[in-house]
């Protein structure tokens, strides 16, 4: 009875909305070897580590192992928010969640009376990592597409059907997934990552643009970009900031991530694949390329393979005074290591010059023993001035604030 | 002497609480093991031995049968149900069963097996499930598992009509036939990797 059901089902296996949120837009093709292992030594057994397809339950969330600064403290803000990635801040308070592989969906956390209310307001999307809240609406970035929900804070039980707002994206899973930003000027600013570790350079990705709402208008902002999960611009002159994911395989310690900064007119080269964080010519793609010549160079480096990906200026007053307009930025930490780098929050100074002059640990204790107890995301400025930070290892979002006690 | 008492002691104490874990587990366990096997080694055509299966892997199976994205009618309907504590607890138990080979295994056919090992090689099964095909972490065993799960498995993977939260496995196969991915199923159930590499990597997050 048994041996027939299972027989059967498997040859009736439906082919879902929920399935259909893993397959890639092109067709496969044949002997591809996976896109992060294409350089990768052999016998090397390291590999990327999805989030954990189980929220951490709340008691069990590791907020005692958390270190900030004296003076500050660090709480769980909202738990069992599943694969919880990007962060924003609807006008009601509303906070916004992506989520990428495990969850495929959109959440809303709001604030019932000092306890977090935790919806689904879209699910079965695929890879839908990247969001921003704008005039009431939220755009929502998957590798192939952006779609808008208009007047969603007023509509979170009952959200309208996303309007198109542009689809012409290359649909690659590898680096496909988004963080998008709408920018001083009004524009949607759209990264697209290269689809490997490291390939040939191409005119449809290793990129960020920006478009007009509608999707209109379309214009380079930089190239040479490998993979940018967080960008922010500078509260004082607008400037585009990103944090870059260098390239794996290399070694152990190098390349290193990096903070970049691109200024106003866009259009710079940081030289993906050529070169790497600024200096280092690719072993393959690299020869004949004066690295620091002919590239733009980074602001800061951020470490080896230690996934840098959310990052704002800090514009509040509930911190000390030096944090205002400084630059915190999420570190996902390492797979591409044996012992793992990151996994914790920094917080940079810009020099004014376009560089940076200084780095401190901020928010740490996510990694034990080699082991990840959470791993940081993205990281999002409250009203208050309090900041709230993404784990999607633990499917929990924590809260810092400061009182100088 | 009064050392030797004590360590004596402690083994049996020691002895007596492990024996008590292990009956607990089993009484869990039996539920899967109805079809899986008393020890994960299962002796029922099409259903995939546990033994030696990463935690890791076992949470992320599953969380996609409860959540309808890989379907099988037996494995929906237990997974359907299950909480998060019970998809911990379930992983935890399959995380500490120790590898071991098929029962009733049918012998390995050299030729098949040569060709099995080239095409591991050419489409990069070790890249992600080891050199020993004993997986780790979110990958699965491949060594010792049942030759004909493997098959089915492939070929479902071939087809598209098994994804995981990507379409890597879809990706790889895509080149691949009927004959190519029988052999690879031949190669992979006869692989001699039953280490236990792969569990130690395998322990799940907390």
């Amino acid at each position: 009875m048994l041996l027939s059901i299972t027989r059967a089902a498997a040859v009736a296996i439906a082919l879902g909305a929920g399935a259909g949120l893993a397959l890639a837009e092109d067709p496969p093709k044949p002997e591809e070897v996976p896109f992060w292992a294409i350089g990768k030594p052999k016998g090397n057994t390291l590999a990327p580590v999805p989030s954990f397809p189980i929220a951490t339950p709340a008691a069990q969330l590791p907020v005692a192992k958390l270190k900030v600064p004296p003076g500050f403290k660090v709480e769980v803000w909202a738990s069992d928010v599943l694969d919880a990635r990007g962060l924003r801040l609807g006008d009601k308070g509303t906070v916004f969640v992506s989520s990428l592989f495990v969850a495929g969906k959109i959440y809303a956390v709001t604030d019932k009376g000092g306890k977090r209310e935790v919806k689904t307001i879209a699910e079965k999307l695929f890879l839908p990592n990247g969001i921003e809240f704008y005039k009431g609406a939220l755009y929502v970035a998957t590798p192939k597409d952006i779609t808008r929900y208009d007047d969603i804070e007023a509509k979170l039980d009952s959200p309208p059907a996303p309007v198109m707002v542009y689809d012409k994206l290359p649909g690659d899973v590898p680096h496909g997934w988004k963080y998008i930003r709408v920018g001083p000027d009004g524009k949607l600013y759209v990264p697209t990552g290269a689809p490997c570790n490291i390939c040939a350079r191409d005119d449809k990705h290793m990129k960020i643009v920006r478009m007009n709402l509608d999707g209109s208008g379309e214009e380079i902002v930089a190239t040479g970009v490998r993979n940018t999960v967080g960008f922010d611009f500078d509260p004082k002159n607008g400037d585009l900031w990103y944090t870059n994911n260098g390239r794996d395989w290399l070694s152990e310690d190098l390349p290193n991530d990096s903070l970049n900064h691109v200024g106003k007119t866009g259009n710079k080269d940081f030289g993906y694949p050529y070169c790497h964080q600024g200096t280092i010519a690719d072993p393959e793609y690299g020869w004949g390329k004066n690295c620091a010549a002919e590239f733009a160079q980074p602001a800061l480096l951020t470490g080896p393979h230690a996934g840098t990906l959310g990052m704002r200026f800090y514009t509040g007053t509930m911190f000390p005074a030096k944090y205002r307009g400084a630059i915190f930025i999420a570190r996902h930490g390492s797979w591409n290591r044996t012992k793992i780098f990151g996994g914790d929050i920094v917080v940079a100074w810009p020099d004014g010059k376009g560089g940076i002059s200084k780095m401190e640990p901020f928010l740490t204790g996510f990694v034990d023993n080699n082991q990840y107890l959470g791993r940081p995301v993205d990281v999002m400025q409250m009203k208050d001035g309090s900041l709230l930070i993404s784990d999607d290892h633990a499917g929990a979002i924590y809260r810092v604030s400061y009182s100088g006690k | 002497m009064t050392v030797p008492r004590t360590a004596a002691v402690a083994v049996a104490l020691l002895a007596i609480a492990t024996g008590a874990v292990a009956q607990a587990d089993a009484d869990r366990f039996a539920p899967c093991a109805a079809c899986h096997g008393a020890a994960g080694v299962s002796a029922i055509a099409d259903t995939p031995s546990l033994a030696g299966q990463p935690s890791f892997y076992a949470i992320t199976q599953l969380f996609l049968f409860r959540a309808g994205r890989r379907t099988n009618a037996v494995m929906t309907a237990m997974a359907t149900p299950m909480s998060d504590a019970d998809l911990r607890v379930y992983s935890d138990l399959i995380g500490r069963l120790p590898a071991a080979p098929p029962i009733a295994s049918t012998p390995a056919d050299p030729a098949r097996m040569k060709r099995g090992a080239a095409l591991a090689v050419q489409h990069r099964c070790t890249s992600c499930h080891g050199d020993d095909l004993a997986g780790g972490k979110q990958v699965p065993r491949l060594a010792g598992q049942r030759e004909d799960y493997l098959a089915r498995s492939l070929a479902e993977f071939r087809a598209g009509t098994r994804v995981g939260y990507t379409s890597a496995m879809n990706e790889t196969l895509a080149g691949l036939g009927p004959a190519e991915l029988d052999d690879l199923a031949h190669y992979m159930a006869h692989a001699p990797g039953l280490g236990t590499a792969g569990q130690t990597a395998a322990s799940a997050p907390r």
